[in-house]
């Protein structure tokens, strides 16, 4: 029983970090119709820029996330207005090549700059072991849990509640009609991609401080972050988040009772299985767009 | 007119190029400069190019400068066996250094074999490599087996070992290594309580964790490299488990030390490489590798610069750039490297250098015993 619980708990743990990884890649897909090969990779960046901030420029880790969200965001903009505005409206196919591209040089471009060693991003709460009866955690790790739970919260709210989220969900329901009421469809494709690209980066920030953020770690990630939304459903925000938790616990599971060796098969048997009994998802809205 | 002109004019610069590639001798590298033993693939370079920066600076081999071509094989068999296949191909290399990962040279050992380009390893440590028969393939490095061999008596007799969880990474390497050590320490009276594998990468063992706790094991083997190794050691120490952790891979380097923190006190390693090994060659490589990497050199950093200079002395004895006469010139090889002498036997393999246990204390690899690989 012990074993289970602590398993659970390192399942629910490593889901919501899932979750906030794979949120960024559905929040475009789903709003914006363009499959983000290059996520990983600005998860990676990052990461790599909240090491710069903590480790190396020595500032506070909350004035460091802050500024990730923004450098982050202000780089999804530029990315989406120099790049991504030019193949708009051309199908799948270009968006799937050009962050094909972008997560190439953004690789190596990094390897460049920062070279391959790992890097820690410095965080304030402690990694010595807490006993909450049989389970074991860190409080860095519940930490980070809690800014997952918070930036996730946040994401949902700016959608839902605001006057941005409403142009967005207006603009991809039906740009023509979101553009005559008065929308700036441009200025609300570069929001939403920033919005993707700063929740890649600030989930590879704070990852980063409980393992290591590395310039070659985004592959890695995007696989992981596409299990997720393919079996959460690709563009839903619940799905992400119920697809993420899945993901973590079975992982969890498997590794606990079985192997440990196989625990990256799993996630992509999960998506087989989900492609052949509920193509769309978990939480799909495939219907709705029909 | 123009285009014959023209057609002149890229002959000319096609053969000038040619002539001026006849200047160097080529020695194609591949190492792992991405995925998740990229650092330790850079540690690699960084030797490798030491040794050949050392050699140049002292008239080069037969009168010519070294040039070493560095290809990208991920650790990967698919992407090492096309490096090879291009350096052997379009660069026209003499010998081939690499390609680190076991899973990745195994694969580029035939390339060598049908193209009769030698393969020196510094890195790859799966015993059964040497015993294929490829008169190409040369190991510079111990093997998994003979690092067992060695160390499994001390880790028995002094640590008090009995009951121990095996833990490797999930290829050739993380499994002969484990494969290796169980076989030894159960003839030598340990029970193995737990043997688990994971993939390169891999960011979270807390699942390795939670089943190492349940376990009962008083002791870890652990086959891993650098980044996979210090995020283990380090989440152990988080999650409260202070059972004895002893390992194989690269332990006993700064980097190491530096990524683990705290968590890394107290490890045991053993490792053919540490650069508090006390010999003058040693200080000396030290002195050197610092100074161009402004890092202590670690055992692939060692790896790098003990295969170059292996190749290298060859061609040299060779007294031509031929593969085939390099190939037997390698079998006469009588190298001093940084961590002793390397000879070859019949099969390749390497044999006459020391290999340390290393105690990880305050931030430095403590040598605690120390080896040598017979024939």
């Amino acid at each position: 029983m012990d074993l289970f619980l602590q398993l659970l708990a390192n399942g629910l743990i490593n889901g919501t970090f899932y979750a906030l990884s794979a949120l960024g890649l559905t929040l475009v897909f789903g709003l914006m119709r363009v499959v983000n090969f290059a996520h990983g990779e600005l998860y990676m960046v990052g990461g790599l820029i909240g090491w710069a901030l903590t480790a190396q420029a020595g500032l506070n880790f909350f004035t460091s996330l802050a500024l990730v969200i923004i450098i982050m965001g202000l780089a999804g903009y530029l990315i989406d207005r120099l790049l991504i505005a030019r193949i708009r409206n051309q199908g799948e196919e270009p968006g799937i090549l050009l962050t094909i591209g972008l997560s190439i040089f953004l690789v190596n471009t990094t390897l460049l700059v920062v070279g391959t060693a790992p890097q820690k991003v410095l965080q304030p709460f402690s990694n010595r072991p807490l006993f909450l009866g049989p389970v074991v955690v860190t409080q860095s790790r519940l930490f980070v849990v809690l800014m997952c739970a918070i930036l996730i919260t946040a994401a949902h709210l700016l959608i839902q509640r605001t006057k941005l989220g409403r142009s967005m969900r207006a603009t991809f329901q039906d740009s023509m009609a979101a553009s005559l009421v008065g929308i700036r469809s441009k200025q609300v494709y570069a929001m939403t991609f920033a919005l993707g690209a700063a929740l890649a980066g600030v989930a590879g920030m704070l990852l980063g401080s409980i393992y290591v953020a590395q310039a070659t770690i985004g592959g890695l990630v995007s696989l992981k972050a596409f299990v997720v939304v393919i079996v959460g459903g690709m563009g839903s925000f619940a799905g992400a988040i119920v697809g993420g938790l899945i993901l973590g616990i079975v992982e969890a599971l498997w590794g606990g009772y079985i192997a440990t060796g196989y625990v990256d098969a799993i996630g992509f048997a999960l998506v087989i299985v989900m492609l052949v009994f509920r193509p769309y998802g978990l939480f799909s809205r495939q219907v709705e767009r029909a | 007119m123009k285009s014959i002109i023209s057609t002149g004019f890229v002959l000319a610069t096609l053969l000038s190029g040619g002539a001026w590639a006849q200047e160097t001798i080529k020695i194609g590298v591949i190492q792992p400069l991405s995925g998740s033993v990229a650092y330790n693939g850079s540690a690699d370079v960084a030797g490798t190019k030491l040794a050949i920066e050392e050699r140049n600076a002292n008239g080069g081999v037969l009168g010519k400068k070294v040039e070493a071509i560095i290809e990208d094989g991920g650790c990967k068999p698919a992407d090492s066996v096309n490096a090879a296949e291009k350096l052997i191909q379009r660069d026209k290399v003499v010998a081939l250094s690499g390609a680190f990962c076991s899973s990745a040279t195994i694969a580029v050992m035939p390339v060598a074999e049908t193209n009769k380009i030698p393969l020196v390893t510094g890195v790859s440590s799966k015993s059964d490599m040497t015993e294929k028969g490829n008169k190409w393939f040369f190991r510079a490095t111990e093997t998994d087996g003979l690092l067992a061999q060695s160390f499994a008596k001390i880790l028995a007799e002094q640590l008090k070992l009995k009951k121990i969880a095996y833990i490797g990474v999930n290829d050739d390497f993380g499994r002969g290594g484990v494969e290796e050590f169980e076989k030894r320490m159960t003839a030598l009276g340990a029970t193995t309580v737990m043997k688990e594998y994971f993939d390169h990468g891999t960011t979270d063992f807390y699942t390795l964790l939670t089943k190492l706790r349940s376990s009962g094991a008083d002791g870890v083997f652990v086959a891993a490299e650098t980044q996979d190794g210090s995020i283990f050691v380090k989440q152990k120490a988080e999650f409260g488990l202070n059972q004895k952790v002893f390992g194989v891979g690269s332990w006993a380097t700064a980097d190491f030390m530096r990524l683990a923190g705290p968590a890394a006190e107290g490890i045991y390693a053993a490792v053919p490489y540490a650069y508090t090994m006390q010999t003058p060659k040693n200080q000396d490589f030290v002195t050197k590798y610092e100074s161009a990497n402004k890092e202590k050199p670690g055992k692939y950093g060692a790896a790098g610069y003990n295969a170059l200079n292996i190749i290298m002395d060859a061609i040299q004895r060779a007294g031509s750039t031929d593969p085939e006469k390099i190939r037997d010139a390698l079998t006469k090889t009588d190298y001093e490297g940084p961590n002793g002498k390397f000879k070859f036997d019949a099969k390749g393999q390497a044999h006459g250098f020391n290999i340390v246990l290393v105690q990880l204390t305050n931030g430095v690899p403590k040598v605690v015993a120390t080896t040598s690989i017979g024939e």
